[in-house]
């Protein structure tokens, strides 16, 4: 019997033992959880957003007023088409001023070739330009020295003259890619004139290389200069030693 | 006997039905085990519910309040943003503008350069057209024969006999400055050549370019244009040497002449003397 009874007793022990018991997290926990959800979306998150909504509201308030204002770029765009249609025509006017002033024929002529700006008049030039300077005199009216002087004076002379001719149209054309320039600048964004800078700054450099064409011309023409007057005194030179000769002959005689 | 027997039969039944209240006593127990226990909590009426709700309440609150209405502002500002970047700052009709103008000014470029390529020789003797080449070739590989044909043309520095030392010195030196400068004007073409190609070549990327890549080249190009500046600085000091020296040619002819005289004078002095003796 107390078998039966122990056996009873030891059943009711683990059945008590393995009955569920209620999950009782207790009001104060959940208090505590919903505080702290509510704590970070107050403080954590919700002060970050709205730091980062009034830093995006500064920024774009400071691009838009500050560095992009549209008022601003639309009155630059205006001025630049104001400049250019003031400052370019009086330019232009003041560039397109005759020069020229020979009052003889041939001279005209020549001048007129000179002043043309247009490099497709580059092979009559050399007729017009001897018309005025006289040809190589013949061989039988210049030594050879004196012939080799005066055709390479002449062709640097020429040269020259048809460089700054040439030039001139080059000049010409530029100046059109500096008003396209001006043009586009006028109806540009700030997005987009970076690359307008970038052009001029590349028609710049085109520029500056025919500048230096022009200067190589130069060189050219005033080291001819240097040369043909040391040329003349060592033909100079050479007479006074043919004189002395021919004296010394004579006096040996 | 039959009221013993039934008796023991009423026994056993008895001891039988007492094992059996056991199992069944274990059987009910296990079954309150494995059947769920109801939840608690709906409608309400529990006060943990209660409290649960109205913190979840609060929440959804503090998300509409807190963390939707400051995202969706700052969308809206983005989207400003955004739109005043696409029409003021970065339109892209301008920028495919600005890029078709460097097409445009890519063609007109070539027409300059094609300008300063017509030929302008016309040397007609055979000398002068050797050293006319030589200075017109754009070539620096020809400087040596500038030299030469120079020589050809103006003459070298006469024999010592053929002058005084002072006069072989400025025609020597006279020689070199128009020598050197004819071989600067050979290198100052070929230069030219040089950032005429250059600009072609980023002219023909600024065709392709963006607003973000743009400075780069406009960078480049300028450190070309202080590169070209600076080749045109040597020219002009080289143009200022050769016009020195000419300069200094007729201030030494001046000086020349004032020793023939001077000379003249002293023999003249001396002949008078031999005459009056």
């Amino acid at each position: 019997m107390n078998r039966f009874i122990k056996r009873r007793v030891l059943v009711l022990f683990l059945a008590g033992l393995l009955v569920p018991v209620a999950a009782n997290a207790g009001i104060t926990d959940i208090i505590t959880l919903l505080t702290t959800i509510s704590s970070t979306l107050q403080n954590a998150i919700g002060t970050v957003l709205g730091g980062i909504q009034s830093i995006r509201t500064t920024i774009t308030q400071f691009e838009q007023q500050v560095v992009w204002p549209v008022a601003l770029i639309n009155e630059t765009k205006n001025e630049v088409a104001q400049v250019r249609s003031q400052f370019s025509t009086l330019a232009r006017q003041i560039e397109t001023l005759p020069t020229s002033s020979a009052s003889l024929a041939n001279p005209k002529q020549l001048e007129g070739l000179l002043r043309s700006q247009q490099a497709a008049n580059l092979p009559q030039i050399n007729s017009f330009y001897t018309q005025v300077f006289q040809t190589l005199p013949p061989a039988d009216q210049a030594t050879t020295t004196q012939r080799n002087l005066i055709d390479v004076d002449d062709a640097l002379a020429l040269g020259a003259l048809k460089t700054a001719t040439a030039s001139d149209q080059g000049s010409q054309q530029m100046l059109s890619i500096a008003d396209s320039l001006e043009q586009e600048a006028a109806a540009s964004a700030p997005g987009s004139a970076p690359i307008v800078t970038a052009q001029t700054a590349v028609a710049n450099l085109q520029n500056q290389a025919m500048l230096q064409r022009l200067l190589a011309a130069e060189l050219r023409q005033e080291a001819a200069r240097l040369a043909h007057e040391n040329a003349l005194r060592k033909q100079s030179a050479d007479a006074n030693r043919t004189l002395r000769n021919n004296l010394q002959q004579i006096l040996s005689r | 006997m039959n009221i013993s027997r039934l008796r023991n039969l009423v026994n056993r039944a008895w001891m039988a039905m007492k094992w059996k209240k056991s199992i069944y006593v274990a059987l009910l127990l296990l079954a309150l085990m494995i059947v769920p226990l109801s939840s608690r909590g709906q409608l309400g009426l529990d006060p943990c519910c209660a409290i649960i709700s109205a913190g979840l309440n609060a929440i959804s609150g503090l998300l509409k309040s807190v963390v939707a209405k400051p995202l969706s502002q700052i969308q809206q500002i983005e989207q400003q943003a955004s739109s005043f970047e696409q029409q003021v700052v970065f339109p892209t009709t301008a920028i495919n503008n600005a890029r078709s103008v460097a097409t445009q000014l890519q063609a007109q470029m070539g027409q300059i350069n094609q300008l300063f390529r017509l030929p302008v020789n016309s040397a007609t003797l055979p000398t002068p057209q050797q050293l006319e080449q030589s200075l017109l070739s754009h070539n620096p590989q020809l400087l040596a024969q500038v030299s030469q044909n120079y020589g050809a043309v103006y003459g070298t520095v006469m024999a010592p006999t053929d002058a005084p030392q002072p006069v072989r010195d400025l025609v020597d030196m006279s020689d070199a400055e128009a020598q050197a400068a004819l071989k600067k004007a050979v290198e100052l073409d070929a230069l030219a050549d040089v950032e005429l190609a250059v600009a072609d070549q980023i002219n023909k990327q600024i065709q392709t370019a963006a607003p973000g890549s743009a400075p780069i080249l406009e960078a480049q190009a300028s450190a070309w244009l202080v590169r070209a500046n600076a080749y045109t600085q040597s020219a002009m000091a080289e143009v200022l040497r050769v016009r020195s020296i000419d300069l200094a040619n007729s201030g030494a002819q001046f000086k020349f002449n004032a020793t023939d005289v001077n000379t003249l004078r002293n023999n003249t002095g001396q002949a008078m003397g031999h005459g009056a003796q």
